[in-house]
């Protein structure tokens, strides 16, 4: 006997379908390079993801229609430079899906988020390609000609905004010039907010995580801005640039990868946000989501086994 | 105090409600099974014989364990058999059973109790009454009553349990609705038993016609009434009591040790029927329920089989599923040729559906969420599919009472409930193998050191021997030569008086 609730492929596609408000908040401001890279990434995934569960000799339908090969394409996809080249795409969704899912031994099997696995594996691998984000708006042609490599024009593409932001900063600019051109950001941030906040409400993932990774990163921006805030981001621009909100919705409220207790949420959210401003202040990488998320995976079941909740009768 | 609920738990309504709740009175069935396996403690020696003719009520098999309750004829015949039959279990096996074939007269052998001015009975002449009466917890678990009852001394609240046990069954709605001047009497009974100060019947907040029922009766001030939300699990006894008194009962503990006793409705109205008249359990109320038919409660004769019960009802299609208990906790069952016995609450025929896939479990929490005991199932899970038994138990495996709420919210439909059966299943064999390899290890360290004994034992009877067989020679040697002086002296002598003759 079971609910009428959502099953778990309606839950992967309702997470797909919150993901569309942050999607159009991107292509309003850098156009077509972030459509091309979602269809890029799917196509991808569910050719990787059917070549390897016929290896395996499981039921290939059953293993797509779960819709988290597809979840996983888009949320990388999303995650790196929308004029990549096509292949970088490509070479990290495969990576995502043999070795961060697949091969432990496919859906609910992995102990890391395989979407950041493929991201962290891109940027080690090809740290040019994945810092190198448009300024403007692209049209289809434009970005078919930079993703296919097919002119090579310059002039269209800037360092990740985080980057950039860091770099000014100990160059000495202005921070008030440097919040205008962060405008686009936030808006793609507030729009994976919305979405996020859609989840909440269809009870697909719980506030435990976000809540804890928006206040990790909050205690800790305001403590490092405390100690010099002409050096540092401020705090608000924490949880408005980058890959916050995406971070904190999307990615660390994976629930495979994730804690499962109430407390070890909390615990493991909160470390998230904490890692994601570390690494952003201290670190030699743009954003910090995706090792934050990754170092954390890795203390998950340490997490879980200290943080049983208490069970009925027992002190 | 408390907000009259607990933590977990799933909210589901009736999923086949019927605009009245009334009680079809079966007709008298031709023949009965009942099965000599009780829930609990051995099984019961027939003291009847094929050929014999009984009466409705009469004792026909007992034992003589303390726990157990005697077994009555539900109705009036001859016993035709007394062999192996199917008995409403989920392993479908064969136990042994007493058939009657009714004369259709329905005769009682003639009983009487306390009659209705009670008071004057004692404590232990009605608990007596309550086991020979045969009653036992006609809520599902089937503990007989009186082993309560005489375990109750010292308490302090009694709960009676109208919560139903889980959605869709309506037996006990309709018991209260129906007869609730019994139920309310056999309150008062129960709180003359056990002395408690005060009694508490608990009813779900979506059967408001049993509660208005029972309130027309309860003129006593140290029975109240208390309405619950309607929740899935409210009816497992130690959530009642968290959700009623803000007692939490200890994990492997009993509510009295609490000086708590829950009694359900339909068991104290037994209680009422024993007390008052000594009259025996042979007839429950069932719901047969189920999207393949109209949904109706009935009292029926124990022992009568499935097949009769459904066919009260009109059945609208071929295909059919059929599960007895409830929907989240009960088993299906095969076949319709098995008898409805004490515990026997309620009946589920559906349509024949497509068995639904199970995806992998995504860890996605909604189990821990309604875990009522506060358990990981997604974890015992993992660790009951790897078998690895000592996980399951640190994740404490044996406080899950099997309530299914995790498989009902699982939306990977996974069927959990049934891993942590398989896990208990295991752990007790695992616990009964490892009895027997530490008997088998100790019979064998005791053989090695009996063998070795035996050669110490041995090996020093042989030094003893040779020991005295030494001295021995040793003596006989200087025996011997004592001997041999004697000889050579007498020779001597003769020699000696030889030469001096000569």
């Amino acid at each position: 006997m079971h609910s009428t609730g959502l099953n778990t492929n309606q839950i992967m596609r309702q997470v797909i379908y919150a993901l569309v408000l942050g999607v159009s908040a991107s292509y309003v401001f850098f156009g077509w390079g972030i459509i091309v890279q979602i269809l890029l990434g799917v196509v991808s995934a569910l050719i990787v993801e059917s070549a390897f569960v016929a290896m395996r000799g499981r039921s290939v339908l059953a293993s797509l229609s779960d819709g988290s090969a597809v979840l996983t394409a888009i949320l990388l996809a999303i995650s790196i430079p929308s004029i990549a080249p096509w292949w970088l795409v490509v070479v990290g969704v495969a990576f995502a899906i043999i070795f961060g899912k697949q091969l432990y031994g496919g859906l609910g099997n992995n102990p890391f988020n395989p979407a950041m696995l493929g991201y962290a594996f891109l940027l080690i691998s090809y740290p040019l390609q994945m810092t190198t984000w448009p300024v403007d708006f692209l049209s289809l042609s434009q970005v078919v000609d930079e993703v296919f490599n097919l002119l090579n024009f310059d002039g269209i593409s800037g360092a990740t905004r985080l980057d950039d932001v860091k770099t000014s900063l100990s160059l000495g600019s202005d921070i008030a010039t440097l919040q205008v051109r962060s405008i686009s950001q936030s808006w793609i941030n507030i729009g994976f907010l919305v979405g996020g906040i859609y989840l909440l409400a269809r009870k697909i993932i719980f506030w435990h995580i976000p809540v804890a990774v928006l206040a990790g990163i909050l205690t800790v921006a305001s403590l490092i801005s405390m100690l010099d805030a002409q050096q540092h981001l401020p705090v608000q621009n924490h949880l408005i640039l980058g890959g916050t909100m995406l971070g904190a919705f999307f990615i660390a409220t994976d629930p495979v990868s994730a804690s499962t207790t109430p407390r070890g949420r909390l615990i493991y959210g909160f470390l998230i946000g904490m890692l994601i401003v570390v690494i952003r202040t201290y670190g030699g990488y743009p954003d910090g989501v995706a090792f934050a998320v990754l170092l954390m995976n890795m203390v998950v079941p340490l997490i879980d086994h200290y943080t049983q909740p208490k069970v009925f009768g027992r002190s | 105090m408390s907000n009259n609920t607990f933590s977990g738990g799933v909210v589901i309504a009736n999923p086949y409600p019927v605009n009245q709740v009334e009680i079809v009175q079966a007709p008298l069935p031709s023949k009965v099974v009942l099965p000599l396996q009780q829930r609990i403690g051995a099984e019961a020696k027939p003291c009847v014989s094929v050929g014999d003719r009984v009466l409705t009520g009469q004792i026909i098999a007992k034992t003589e364990d303390q726990f157990c309750v005697p077994i009555h004829a539900s109705i009036s015949g001859t016993v035709t058999a007394i062999d192996k039959q199917i008995i409403p279990h989920k392993s479908g096996l064969k136990s042994n059973c007493i058939s009657i074939e009714s004369d259709g007269q329905d005769e009682w052998i003639e009983t009487q109790g306390c009659g209705h001015d009670f008071l004057h009975c004692d404590r232990q002449t009605m608990i007596d009454y309550v086991q020979r009466s045969g009653i036992v917890g006609l809520g599902g678990a089937g503990f007989p009553s009186h082993t309560k009852l005489s375990k109750a001394t010292d308490c302090h609240t009694l709960i009676i349990n109208g919560t139903e046990c889980e959605p869709g069954v309506m037996c006990d709605d309709a018991l209260m609705q129906h007869h609730p001047r019994e139920v309310v009497r056999g309150v008062e009974i129960l709180l003359h038993i056990t002395g408690a100060k005060k009694a508490i019947i608990a009813i779900e907040d979506d059967k408001q016609e049993a509660y208005q029922s029972l309130l027309m009766f309860s003129h006593n001030d140290r029975i109240s009434l208390v309405q619950l939300p309607t929740k899935y699990t409210s009816g497992a006894e130690k959530l009642l009591i968290k959700a009623l008194l803000n007692i939490e009962i200890p994990s492997g503990g009993f509510a009295a040790d609490k000086g708590v006793l829950c009694q359900n409705v339909s068991s104290t109205k037994a209680i009422y029927d024993a007390v008052i008249d000594q009259r025996p359990l042979v007839s429950r109320i069932v719901t047969i329920t189920g999207d393949a038919l109209t949904p109706i409660n009935a009292e029926v004769r124990l022992g009568t089989s499935f097949e009769q019960v459904i066919g009260l009802t009109k059945v609208n299609s071929q295909a059919h599923d059929y599960r007895m208990g409830g929907m989240m906790m009960g088993v299906d069952v095969e076949t319709t040729q098995v008898p409805i016995c004490k515990i026997t609450n309620c009946i589920f025929v559906n349509n024949k559906k497509p068995v639904q896939a199970t995806k992998e479990c995504i860890r996605c929490n909604s189990c821990n969420t309604v875990c009522p005991i506060g358990l990981l199932p997604q974890q015992l899970y993992w660790h009951a599919k790897g078998k690895n038994i000592d996980k399951c138990m640190d994740y404490h495996l044996l406080d899950c009472i099997e309530c299914a709420c995790c498989s009902y919210v699982c939306p990977s439909h996974i069927d959990l409930v049934s891993y942590f059966s398989f896990a208990k299943a295991l752990s007790k064999k695992q616990e009964t193998d490892q009895h027997k390899t530490d008997i088998a290890r100790e019979r064998f360290e005791f053989r090695e050191y009996r063998l070795e004994r035996n050669k110490q034992e041995r090996a020093k009877m042989m030094a003893e021997k040779k020991q005295a067989l030494k001295e021995k020679m040793a003596k006989d040697k200087q025996a011997d030569s004592a001997q041999k002086d004697k000889i050579a002296q007498a020779m001597a002598r003769v020699k000696k008086t030889k030469e001096d003759n000569a």
